[in-house]
This record gives C-alpha cells, sequence and structure tokens, in this order.
C-alpha cells in the first residue's frame, strides 16, 4: 500500500461522508416531483445537519447512558463501514482489514444500538418502532447473507476489493445468477434504509412508523448524528450496487501516474449512483406502504430471489 | 516455550494438583460450622484448583506434549480399573472448563452468600466442586469405564444442582425431566462405545484410535449416529434439548453459568471424540455423517433462538440460547467433517477452528450472562423481564458486564462472537469447494438457517437487555434494587474482558486451537499476529484472499472516533452545546407511567405472529362489563396468550403418554396376592422348559 493509494483511499471515504446527505436529497427532490410538488433543494439535508450539529438537545429524564452514547456508535460504526468501500477505485485499502462481513457486522452495531436507544426513554413509540425493527433486521440478515453468499460464489470470496476488481473486469452482469442476486438485493436496499414498501421516512404517524418511532426522541446533535449515519448507510448500499452489478467505466486496475481514467470513473460514478438513487425514489412513489406483517413476505421473496441465484450458479 | 513453568513433567502436578484442590473445596466446609464464610471455603479451593487446571492445559497445549497418568496419588485407582491421557482436545475443552470456572467460583464466593440460612452452603460447595472436577475429569478418560464413571457423576452432580432450592415444585419437575433425558443419552454413548469395543476388543480409548484392523464404514456409521444421540442429547441438541430450557434456570445462577458455560461443552467434547479420533472420515462415503450434524446444527440453532425470541423468563430465554449456540458450534464441526470427508484439509481446519472458537467463545458470554443474570435475579427477586427495567441506573456495573456479553452473544464487532461467526460463514462460503451439487445447495440452505438465527439473536438479546435494565422500572422489587456485591462484579468483569480480548485480539485463540489440533495457524492467518484471518479463494482463474483483521479495525474505529470528536468540536466552533432533560415525549397526555412502555411479551409480538406456524399462540381474553345491556364500556380486560412448545406437546407427551398408559396396564400383574405371584412363577418355569425342550 503506498502514500497514493492510502490518499486516493481516504479521498474516496470522504466522499461518501460528504456526499451521503446529497444523495438524502435527491431521493426527496425526485419524491415531491413524482408528488406534483416543487420540493426543497437537493442540498437541504446539508442545512439541516449544520442546524443540528449546532442545536442544544433536550434528552429524556428516563435515559440511561445508552441514550447518550447511540448516536455516537452509531455514526462510528457506519464511518467505518465507509473506510472498506472501493467507490470508483476498484480496491479499498483498508479493504484486508475489514470484508463485507464485517461491512454488515458494523451495520448490525450500528442497528442494536439503535434499538435499545428506542426503548431506553420509556416512551411507548420508541419501543414500538424497535419492535418492529427487531422484526424487521431479523428477516433482512438471512435475505442480505445469502445475498452475499450468491455474489461471493460469483464474484470468489468477500473481500470487498477483489469483489469490485473482478466485476469491473469482468463486466455487467456475468451470470444468471447474479440477475437474481440484484432483485433480492435492491428489495433489502429499501428495507435496509427503511423506504416504501417497508416504512415511510417522512412519516410521524404511530400505526406506520419504524425507524422514525426509535428515534423520536433525539433532538440537536444526536438526531444530526443518527439522520447523518442514516444517509451514509444508504449511499454505502448504492455504491455496492452500482459496483457490484454496474461497474460500467469502471478502472480495472490504477496506474500510479493517470488521473483522467479516475476523474471519468468519479464522474461515471456519481451519475450512475444519482440515477440509482433516483429509480429507488420514483419506485418508492409507486407503491403504497405495507401492512407491517405482510413485509415477511417481501423478504421472503428476496430469499427465496437469491436461494434461486445460488442454486443457478452450482448447477 | 523457555518458560520454566511450562515443561512436560510439571503437568501430572499440576493435574494432581486440580484434584487436590476441588476435593479441599468439596471437603473443606463439611470440616467446619456453617457461617457466611463457607463459600469462601468451598468456592476460594475452586479458584486455586480452576487456575492449576488452566495450568495443567496450557501446559500440555503449548509443550504439545500428551500427559499419561501414573501418579502415587492416583496409583489405587490407576492402572488395572482406571487409564487417564490428557492429549491436545482434552487440554482445550479442560481449558475452556478452567477459564469459566475461575471467575465463576470467585463470583460464587459473593453470590452463594444469599443462600446462608436458607439452604445448606456445605451441600452447595461439595456439589459444585464434585461437579467441576468431574467436568475436568472426563476429558482425562481415555477408558471407556472411566469416562462413564466421570460422565456420571457429572450428571449425578448437578442433578442434585438443579433441585438444590428443592421447595419449589417446578425445580423438582426439571430436575426429573434433567436425569430422565441424561441417562437416555447415557444409554446412547455406552452403546457407541459398546459397538466400537465389540470390533476393537479393548475397552481403552488407546484401541479406539488405532485399531489393530481399519473400522469397517457401517461400524463408523453405527458408532458415530449413536454418539450422536447421546452426547446430543448432553448438548441440547433438538429435538433431544427439552430439559435444558428447565433444568439450567432452576440451578442457581452460578451453576446455570458452568451448566451452560462448560456442561454441554463436556459433550461436545465427547462428539468431537468420537468423530476426530475414533471415526476417521477422510472417505468421502462419510460426508453425509458430517452432513447430518450441519442439518441436526442448523436446526437446533434455529429453533433455539426462535424459542428464547419469545421467552420472557431471563433465565430461561438464556437457556435456549444455549441450544442455539450449540447447535451453531456442531454445525461448524460437522462442516469440518464434511470437508475432511472430501480432503480439504485446509478447509476442515477453518470449519473446526470456528466451532472450537465458537465454543470457547460462549462458554465465556454464557457465563457471564448467567452471572449477570444472577446478579439481578437476586436483587430484584424475580426471573421475569416483564417486572424489571430502568436497571441500568441502580445497577451499572452489572449493565455494562450484560451489554458486553449481548453484544458478543449477538455477534456484533468488534467482540468475540463476531469473530467466530465470522469463521463460521466464511466455511459456509467455502462450501463451493465440495465437489457434490447436492451438499452444496444443502449447505447454503443451512447458511440461510444460520443467518436468520444471527438476525434472531440480535433481536432477542434487544429485548433480554432492553427491557431488563432499559425505561422505567416495571415494579417496585426494580426500582429498589442495588448494585450486586464487588466480588461478584470482579467475577463477571474477568470473563467480561476476555469476551473483548479475544474478539480484538483473535490470535490469542486461534493459535490455542491450532495448536490443540495440531493443524498449522497458517491455514487461516497471517503471520504476523496482529494481522487478518485470511481465507483464500480459488476458482477457475479467479484467485483472492478474504480477510479480516479485528486489531486494524477497532484501531480504525477508534480513529474514526477521535477524528469525529474534533469534528463536532470543530463545527460548534468551541461553543458547547447544552444538554437539557426533560419528560419523555407523551403526545400532551401528561400521564405517561411505566404501564404504557413496552414488555417483553409485547416486544416480540411481531416474531410471535410471523413464526405462528411454530408457536401456535394460544390466546384468551376475559371482558368483564360494567352492565351487560352496554358492551362498549369496560370494567376490566385480561388477556392471557401462550406459546405451546411444539416438541414438548407432539413429541414428548405422546412418548410419556404411551408409557404410562403401557406400565399402567403392566401394574395389573401386581396384584398383591400370593397365589397369583406363585402362578407367574409356574407359568415362567413351564415356558423355560418348553424353550429348552425346543432348543437341544
Amino acid at each position: 500500500m503506498t502514500i497514493y493509494d492510502l490518499v486516493l483511499g481516504m479521498l474516496q471515504t470522504c466522499s461518501i461522508l460528504a456526499m451521503a446527505p446529497l444523495m438524502t436529497g435527491i431521493m426527496r427532490k425526485v419524491k415531491a416531483r413524482t408528488q406534483k410538488r416543487r420540493g426543497s433543494g437537493v442540498l437541504q439535508p446539508y442545512y439541516e445537519l449544520s442546524k443540528l450539529f449546532k442545536k442544544d438537545e433536550v434528552v429524556s429524564d428516563q435515559s440511561s447512558w445508552i441514550f447518550h452514547y447511540a448516536p455516537w456508535i452509531m455514526l462510528v460504526s457506519t464511518i467505518t463501514a465507509a473506510l472498506f468501500i472501493p467507490v470508483f477505485l476498484p480496491f479499498s485499502p483498508f479493504s484486508s482489514a475489514g470484508d463485507i462481513l464485517v461491512v454488515l457486522g458494523l451495520f448490525a452495531l450500528a442497528n442494536f444500538f439503535m434499538m435499545l436507544a428506542g426503548l431506553d426513554t420509556a416512551s411507548a413509540f420508541g419501543g414500538l418502532g424497535s419492535s418492529r425493527e427487531m422484526m424487521m433486521a431479523a428477516l433482512i440478515e438471512p435475505a442480505l447473507f445469502i445475498t452475499i453468499f450468491v455474489i461471493s460464489l460469483t464474484l470468489g470470496g468477500t473481500n470487498l476489493s477483489a469483489l469490485v476488481s473482478a466485476a469491473a473486469s469482468s463486466g455487467f452482469l456475468i451470470a444468471p445468477s447474479m440477475l437474481f442476486a440484484l432483485i433480492a438485493f435492491l428489495v433489502i436496499f429499501l428495507a435496509e434504509t427503511g423506504r416504501l414498501p417497508f416504512d415511510n421516512p417522512a412519516t410521524h404517524l404511530e400505526l406506520t412508523m419504524i425507524h422514525e418511532a426509535m428515534v423520536l426522541e433525539y433532538s440537536g446533535k444526536g438526531l444530526g448524528m443518527i439522520e447523518w449515519s442514516q444517509s451514509i448507510k444508504q449511499l454505502i448500499l448504492l455504491t455496492l450496487v452500482v459496483n457490484l452489478f454496474f461497474p460500467i467505466g469502471m478502472p480495472t486496475q490504477i496506474n500510479n501516474a493517470m488521473i483522467s481514467p479516475i476523474a471519468l470513473s468519479a464522474a461515471l460514478y456519481l451519475a450512475k449512483v444519482a440515477l440509482l438513487a433516483a429509480i429507488m425514489a420514483l419506485a418508492e412513489s409507486r407503491v403504497a406502504k405495507w401492512r407491517v406483517f405482510r413485509l415477511p413476505d417481501l423478504l421472503s421473496v428476496a430469499i427465496a430471489s437469491s436461494m434461486v441465484g445460488v442454486v443457478f450458479h452450482f448447477l | 516455550m523457555e518458560l520454566e513453568l511450562f515443561i512436560p513433567d510439571n503437568a501430572s502436578l499440576f493435574f494432581e494438583g486440580v484434584i487436590l484442590c476441588l476435593l479441599a473445596g468439596a471437603l473443606l466446609p463439611l470440616a467446619f460450622r456453617e457461617t457466611r464464610w463457607t463459600t469462601v471455603l468451598s468456592f476460594g479451593p475452586m479458584a486455586l484448583g480452576s487456575i492449576m487446571a488452566l495450568a495443567l492445559s496450557l501446559n500440555i497445549i503449548l509443550t504439545g506434549s500428551v500427559l499419561s497418568l501414573g501418579s502415587p496419588i492416583l496409583a489405587p485407582i490407576h492402572g488395572a480399573l482406571m487409564e487417564l491421557r490428557v492429549g491436545g482436545l482434552g487440554a482445550f475443552f479442560i481449558l475452556m472448563i478452567g477459564v469459566v470456572t475461575l471467575p465463576v467460583s470467585i463470583y460464587s464466593i459473593g453470590y452463594c452468600r444469599q443462600y446462608y440460612g436458607k439452604h445448606s452452603l456445605r451441600a452447595l460447595g461439595f456439589l459444585t466442586n464434585i461437579f467441576v472436577l468431574s467436568m475436568i475429569l472426563v476429558p482425562a478418560a481415555n477408558d471407556v469405564f472411566s469416562f462413564l464413571v466421570f460422565w456420571e457423576t457429572m450428571s449425578l452432580a448437578s442433578f442434585f444442582l438443579v433441585i438444590y432450592e428443592h421447595e419449589s415444585g417446578s425445580s423438582v419437575k426439571s430436575g426429573l425431566t434433567y436425569i430422565v433425558m441424561t441417562h437416555f443419552g447415557t444409554a446412547f454413548i455406552t452403546a457407541s462405545f459398546l459397538v466400537l469395543y465389540s470390533y476393537t476388543g479393548s475397552l481403552s480409548f488407546d484401541s479406539f484410535r488405532n485399531p489393530a484392523l481399519p473400522l469397517p464404514i457401517f461400524i463408523k456409521e453405527v458408532a458415530f449416529v449413536l454418539a450422536l444421540i447421546g452426547f446430543g442429547s448432553k448438548a441440547g441438541l433438538v429435538p433431544l434439548h427439552i430439559w435444558l430450557p428447565q433444568a439450567h434456570p432452576s440451578a442457581p445462577s452460578n451453576v446455570s453459568a458452568l451448566m451452560s458455560g462448560v456442561m454441554i461443552k463436556v459433550a461436545i467434547y465427547g462428539l468431537a471424540l468420537v468423530t476426530l479420533d475414533f471415526i476417521d472420515p477422510s472417505i468421502p462415503q462419510l460426508a453425509w455423517l458430517g452432513m447430518l450434524m450441519v442439518i441436526v446444527g442448523a436446526i437446533s440453532s434455529l429453533i433455539g433462538v426462535l424459542y428464547a425470541s419469545v421467552e420472557h423468563d431471563l433465565k430461561r430465554a438464556l437457556a435456549y440460547h444455549s441450544v442455539e449456540n450449540i447447535g451453531i458450534i456442531v454445525l461448524g464441526l460437522g462442516l469440518s467433517v464434511v470437508f475432511m470427508s472430501y480432503g480439504l484439509t485446509a478447509l476442515a481446519a477453518l470449519a473446526l477452528l470456528a466451532s472450537m472458537y465458537h465454543s470457547l467463545n460462549h462458554a465465556l458470554f454464557k457465563s457471564l450472562l448467567f452471572m449477570g443474570a444472577g446478579s439481578v435475579i437476586s436483587s430484584t427477586n424475580t426471573r421475569d423481564l416483564n417486572r424489571m427495567g430502568g436497571l441500568a441506573r441502580v445497577m451499572p456495573w452489572t449493565s455494562l458486564l450484560f451489554l458486553v456479553g449481548s453484544i458478543a452473544i449477538a455477534g456484533l464487532p468488534p467482540l468475540n462472537g463476531f469473530v467466530s461467526e465470522w469463521l463460521t460463514m466464511q466455511a459456509l462460503l467455502s462450501s463451493y469447494q465440495v465437489p457434490n451439487v447436492v451438499l452444496q445447495v444443502s449447505i447454503s440452505f443451512a447458511s440461510i438457517a444460520f443467518a436468520l438465527t444471527l438476525g434472531l439473536a440480535l433481536a432477542t438479546f434487544v429485548k433480554l437487555f432492553g427491557i431488563s435494565f432499559l425505561s422505567k422500572p416495571r415494579s417496585q422489587e426494580a426500582e429498589n434494587a442495588k448494585e450486586s456485591p464487588k466480588i461478584m462484579i470482579v467475577g463477571m468483569a474477568i470473563v467480561g474482558l476476555l469476551c473483548v480480548v479475544l474478539g480484538v485480539l483473535p490470535f490469542v485463540a486461534t493459535r490455542i486451537i491450532a495448536s490443540s489440533f495440531g493443524f498449522n495457524p497458517s491455514l487461516v492467518s497471517d503471520a504476523s499476529p496482529f494481522g487478518a484471518l485470511t481465507v483464500p479463494y480459488s476458482v477457475a482463474g479467479v484467485q483472492s484472499v478474504s480477510g479480516m483483521s479485528m486489531p486494524e479495525v477497532v484501531v480504525v474505529m477508534g480513529s474514526v472516533t477521535a477524528l469525529l470528536l474534533g469534528f463536532v468540536l470543530a463545527t460548534n466552533r468551541g461553543r458547547k452545546t447544552a444538554r437539557r432533560a426533560y419528560s419523555t415525549w407523551d403526545n400532551g397526555f401528561g400521564a405517561q407511567d411505566e404501564r404504557m412502555e413496552q414488555t417483553a411479551s409485547s416486544l416480540s409480538r411481531p416474531l410471535r405472529t410471523v413464526f405462528s406456524g411454530l408457536f401456535r399462540p394460544h390466546t384468551e381474553v376475559q371482558r368483564e362489563y360494567y352492565s351487560d345491556s352496554n358492551h362498549y364500556i369496560k370494567k376490566s380486560i385480561r388477556m392471557e396468550s401462550h406459546i405451546r412448545d411444539f416438541f414438548e406437546e407432539k413429541i414428548y407427551s405422546p412418548v410419556t403418554g404411551a408409557t404410562l398408559t403401557v406400565l399402567d396396564k403392566v401394574r395389573r400383574l401386581q396384584t398383591g396376592k400370593v397365589n397369583s405371584y406363585l402362578l407367574y412363577i409356574m407359568i415362567i418355569l413351564v415356558l423355560f422348559l418348553v424353550l429348552v425342550a425346543v432348543t437341544s
């Protein structure tokens, strides 16, 4: 690992951290447009974050230290996960330390503390959110793991650098198994980021909210950290979809002297991610929120799809 | 090892030390009058004995020697009757027992004082020491006879510990279930050994290891299946797990920690001994043995965690989690056998490492959680989660340590549970190398079950920790709870620290396991101790290395935290944002109390609904009205909901029912009249005479 690689790697991570709110803004804008609203500007999430980080906080007098530290743990583990993700280069300098399973583990850690924080304030809403999230998290896990199983079988291993460069050198959807994995991954994306039909990020109605219910008691800095970590997680998942399934324009190897392919790849990456975010937002606008107990059906579809992918791969 | 301590001669010394210390712990308290200090007399020597056990096992593992005993103290029983030998496999399990009994004995000094004046402390000390001694001796046994003697001593001692609080009827009932199931298991273990004996003609394990003639495949298969049933019933594999969630919670919590932490691991030792040492599964025909273990393991882990997720008794939930974790361990062991049978040595080592790493981890975090549960229960006097709450504020240390245990068992980074689950996942992902499509697809089904187990375990520990330690107290007892004595905290802190160490520095465990089982550690990790655990991937032209380095992940997390602190300070330009405490948002209702927060049962309600096919919840609602004419205004509503245990209802009840019916019929023979008994003797005699006449 040279200094040059390290700098590029840090640049990748910083770009995820910096662009995460932008993607949230784009998705909101697209949703507003499809609802015949003008919507706020795509930079609005940045203003919100900077406002939240400067505000004083009100915390529940029932809460314990879990409530205080949960936003920190969530943000730290999500940023750590972002370090292992190749963004516009076919490698990440840290990916020998953490593979895709570590990324999942870090997401689960963040989720664990968010569910605990939901319970901590003795609020009836928080517990409701945690209770629903417990069910969702438990069912997402097998869908996600079996999807990774397919990806790992097709592209080789769990090391993210190896996976992304294998995808880059072999091109778009090299095997039928990958198509099934893609279907599953998109369903998981909707579920993991709390989007319709699983959860409505814009709701504050007790019948429907999951994620919002858990963070209802947060304000100020704590809320800002949670929102930022949510959008980072969303961008990480979008990046994985783009780099594993649509690696068009990703250079297969990086030559130290060449800046232009990297710039090209970065521009293409940004375009692809923005496009994918817009498509997901459009898809989201087309569906209604599902009843909580119908959601396992959708996740079963994801599991079944990936399982078909596994069988396709082995046969 | 250059250390003076680690020379093979010392091993036998330490072995005698273990036996002497534990016997002292058992007998010393009997010599004195019972006081509050009796716990020191019995558990002090136990701690010393555990240290000896650690020294013994490390000595054997690090020198790579084998201890065969012929010591003067043991001479009377050694030789003709009993053969003792500690090899790498046995030493690893003795290490696991020692590493758990040391903190548990420290914890017990404080914990058991609550029984003073209510129950006999001397009996508790005696039984616990004998229990630990017999657990340590099982892996040291080297012939059928001594193995079974120690095994039975272990079972009986633990039976008496389960019924220690015998005035409660439920603990006697669960004790009875336990002793029936454990003897069912012993019968199968004995049968398995006898099958091997019938072929080798010697009861010594050495003859099983190196039979004069290679064992026929059929004998191996029969011996394996019998051993799987026998040891499986002790380990708590589904459907033989039925005793575990009854017996483990009934025992005092320090004993539960030992039973769930290490006793069921002794059964895993037995299974590993039979599979790895006696039956060498290195031919493809024996792959199905491994696959059987994978299937049983996957089912056990899933069933265990599903029942845990809807349980609202803290200790029962933890006991169901033992079923889950034993399932994961057996799944890893089974994968190792599958890989071994196809000659995939490196992968077999990986799967074995995953399985044994998880055994060690489970011993640590499960004993930590049971000790934590013991602290909670002794200060709130209830095992019901729905009567706890808010304990994080009154019991800060216990809550922190319970959280460490929860994170570890839920398999979250950076603690030890994650490392072993990562290894298990890698072993599952490596199944593409098995040259058999049916096995490949079945293993991927098993990995779905495994991943679902992990997800449910995460959910369950949100519930167990969240309901007991967070939000408002749900009862007067929880409000008045006090932090446990320091000595109990110390006992828990040791295990908590080990959970962190084995998570952050996996090389400590991987090297110990690699040298106990005699495989090269370079198969699974970098040369540098802080380097990554690595799994090579190679298939038709694609070469890569999947790796994970927990030390680096932790360093990265630390630096991210530091940077983030700087970032947050910078955004405020040095001005500190204020925090104001205010009551929780209640929609302006103004009277939100603890009755409105989630309970353990309501929290797991979505899971109960999703998996209602298994749980078949039975709900009963009683409404009371002010007047019969108007059903809109209710005086009270009472709802009761139970889940029905599938296995108890569908498997055990029919069997016990049928047995009782048959025995009832048989009882009619016993009339109490001498005349009829004479008639029976007469009939038998005639039958024998006929038999003799016919056969001769």
